[in-house]
């Protein structure tokens, strides 16, 4: 018995039937793409504005109260100046107080000297439960130091000697940040959210439907039919290919118009490797429910290798150059890391397709690997 | 082309820690109505898996042949028509989907698949029911959409497997007569039971206990083999030994 065309199509649409009549499964698949762009686009925000710092100037003069100025006026910070040692433990100890910035006597004098050796001087207490923040707030008041100096240099001429007498002056390091020049992380999170939800959203999809089969009895009258195993598995892939694009296509045009988000890259390379992505994500969870045969294992095992490699490994929260070297192969196992390097590549960049032919290469090869091991491990008899 | 033989020799299947089947040796005729008769427990499920390929005997083997012509593993499949015990029909689909879909994977062409549709659902009463969902059907009407699914394909060895388990007395008897107008020269059927009652419906019965196969012949002959005039004392009179 070879291949029918006709026998994979009868699955598919049967199982496109099952879709259309479950209204659960079609209402996860279409509202879970919005609640996840929901939550990670709107409500997770890593770009951290309006900190609540304490400021206690013990130098009251203009340069001082010149610099507050500069601070506040970042938008990064929301200053409330304390006005004596006592109220500045008190704002230490309390909840919610991120930071206590204390700018020394004799900093008015300092700046205006202009002499290296004695700069003005601030210090910065921060609170370091939230490593995050404190390291954040740590550079942010960097920056507001190095702009407070030029616009110093700028409206003293007589004192600095022109920008190149200001501390640093002389070489300054100028950033340029390149693709995300704003370094909003809405543009880094939005565009992977595609990576989330496919490699959630996909693998739990079918890990639940062969599994049903055998649940509910019908896989036993199928595999007595001339249905091959190969057949069952592309009329499985087919509906839910669809659906899962669907939401690959709302999903993008969220980002884009919505979010306003550049999109940048190849569009039709985009596309190819959503294709070849949600293919192997598919497979992936055809193969735990052949394997598991159980609707419950199967979802179990689904959220482990679809919801938290996802997260975890694939870049999304914790960058992979960052792990431990161990950890940054093992990462390569999994399709989301290659599928997140390029979406995040072809939105923000227009880097030619060839430069992301080894992740293109990795889907593609996962996929392929999925789909021959359903197929194999798809048992075509009743035994335990 | 004619109906096909079934042959078991020597079949043995362990399932888990249980020996549900032990050395089987058994011939089913080709055209006749087979019934393999035994308590919950004999091995009756086991038995018709086997014989329908799902499960694989540990020890023994089966073999078919049609007409003299021994037949190959996908060759029973072509020709062989199973309706599982369990509830195995898709209750969202509706009667006239469970046989399309089942048209497409018995690969029939439109014509013939309408001609036979038709037969079946005149035979069995269903044609008002078309557009009804399977889940929705009553436990009789079930029985009769799965028989009608596996005999789209005039299959010249159907199995079902206690087929009347949970159905009322008028159904039981409905789905006894549909099985007796389609077998014949061009169909042997096996149909296990637990229903006592239902043996002498089959010219062929084989008694099943304890996975071992007890007796096989018409029903007079099997009852004359234990001095019974019940098939349900051949079962109490094995139970007390």
């Amino acid at each position: 018995m070879n291949f029918s065309w006709r026998r994979a199509r009868s699955v598919a649409l049967k199982e496109y039937k099952h879709i259309l009549r479950d209204p659960f499964t079609l209402a996860v698949t279409l509202i879970l793409p919005l609640v996840f762009v929901g939550m990670f686009g709107f409500v997770i925000d890593l770009d951290y504005k309006h900190m609540r710092v304490y400021v206690r100037d013990n130098d009251q003069t203009s340069v001082s109260r010149r610099f507050l100025q500069e601070m506040a006026s970042s938008g990064y910070f929301d200053l409330t100046p304390v006005h004596s040692p006592a109220e500045a433990d008190q704002a230490l100890e309390k909840n919610g107080s991120p930071a206590l910035l204390i700018i020394k006597r004799g900093f008015g004098r300092n700046v205006r000297s202009g002499n290296p050796e004695t700069p003005g001087q601030i210090q910065l207490l921060a609170d370091g439960t939230d490593n995050v923040q404190a390291s954040i707030m740590g550079t942010y008041l960097q920056g507001v130091i190095q702009k407070a100096n030029a616009v110093f240099a700028r409206d003293n001429p007589e004192l600095s000697g022109g920008a190149e007498r200001a501390p640093n002056g002389g070489d300054q390091i100028r950033s340029r940040f390149l693709f995300n020049p704003e370094l909003n992380s809405r543009w880094f999170i939005v565009p992977a959210l595609s990576t989330i939800i496919i490699g959630f959203l996909a693998i739990v999809l079918t890990a639940l439907t062969v599994a049903k089969e055998w649940e509910n009895g019908s896989m036993e009258l199928l595999l007595s039919t001339p249905v091959r195993p190969a057949e069952i598995v592309l009329g499985k892939l087919v509906p839910y290919f669809l659906l899962t694009f669907f939401d690959v296509l709302v999903v993008f045009v969220l980002a884009v118009y919505v979010f306003r988000i550049p999109f940048l890259g190849s569009f039709l390379f985009y596309m190819a490797a959503c294709w070849v992505y949600i293919t192997g994500a598919l497979a992936l969870g055809l193969v735990i429910s052949v394997v598991t045969r159980q609707q419950q294992a199967a979802i179990q095992f689904a959220f482990a290798v679809g919801l938290l490699p996802s997260f975890i490994f694939s870049g999304f929260i914790f960058p992979i150059e960052n792990m431990p070297a161990f950890f940054q192969y093992f990462t390569a196992l999994f399709p989301q890391r290659w599928f997140l390097l390029i979406s995040r590549t072809v939105f923000l960049s227009d880097a030619a397709p060839m430069t992301l032919a080894t992740a293109f290469g990795a889907i593609g090869l996962f996929a392929a690997a999925m789909i021959l091991l359903a197929v194999h491990k798809f048992k075509t008899d009743v035994e335990p | 082309m004619p109906a096909v033989r079934a042959q078991v020799h020597q079949v043995s299947k362990k399932m888990g820690r249980a020996q549900a089947l032990w050395q089987v040796e058994d011939v089913f005729g080709a055209g006749q109505v087979h019934g393999i008769i035994g308590p919950n427990g004999a091995g009756k499920t086991t038995l018709i898996r086997v014989l329908a390929g799902l499960l694989h005997p540990d020890e023994g083997t089966v073999s078919y042949d049609e007409g003299g012509t021994v037949l190959s593993a996908a060759d029973v499949k072509r020709v062989t028509g199973y309706f599982p015990q369990e509830p195995s029909l898709y209750p969202d689909l509706t009667c006239r989907e469970h046989l399309e879909f089942f048209r497409d994977l018995y690969d029939l062409p439109q014509a013939d698949f309408e001609r036979r549709a038709e037969e079946l659902l005149h035979a069995t009463g269903m044609a008002p029911f078309t557009d009804r969902p399977a889940g929705k059907l009553s436990g009789g009407m079930y029985k009769k959409l799965g028989l009608m699914c596996v005999l789209l394909n005039r299959p010249k060895l159907l199995l079902l497997d206690e087929p009347t388990i949970g159905v009322d007395p008028v159904s039981r008897q409905e789905l006894w007569d549909l099985v007796y107008g389609f077998a014949g020269e061009q169909m042997t059927v096996i149909v296990s039971t637990s229903y006592m009652d239902e043996a002498g419906r089959c010219s062929q019965v084989h008694v099943l206990s304890s996975g071992q196969m007890l007796a096989a012949g018409t029903p007079e002959d099997v009852m004359k083999h234990f001095g019974v005039t019940d098939f349900a004392e051949i079962f109490l009179n094995h139970e007390r030994k």
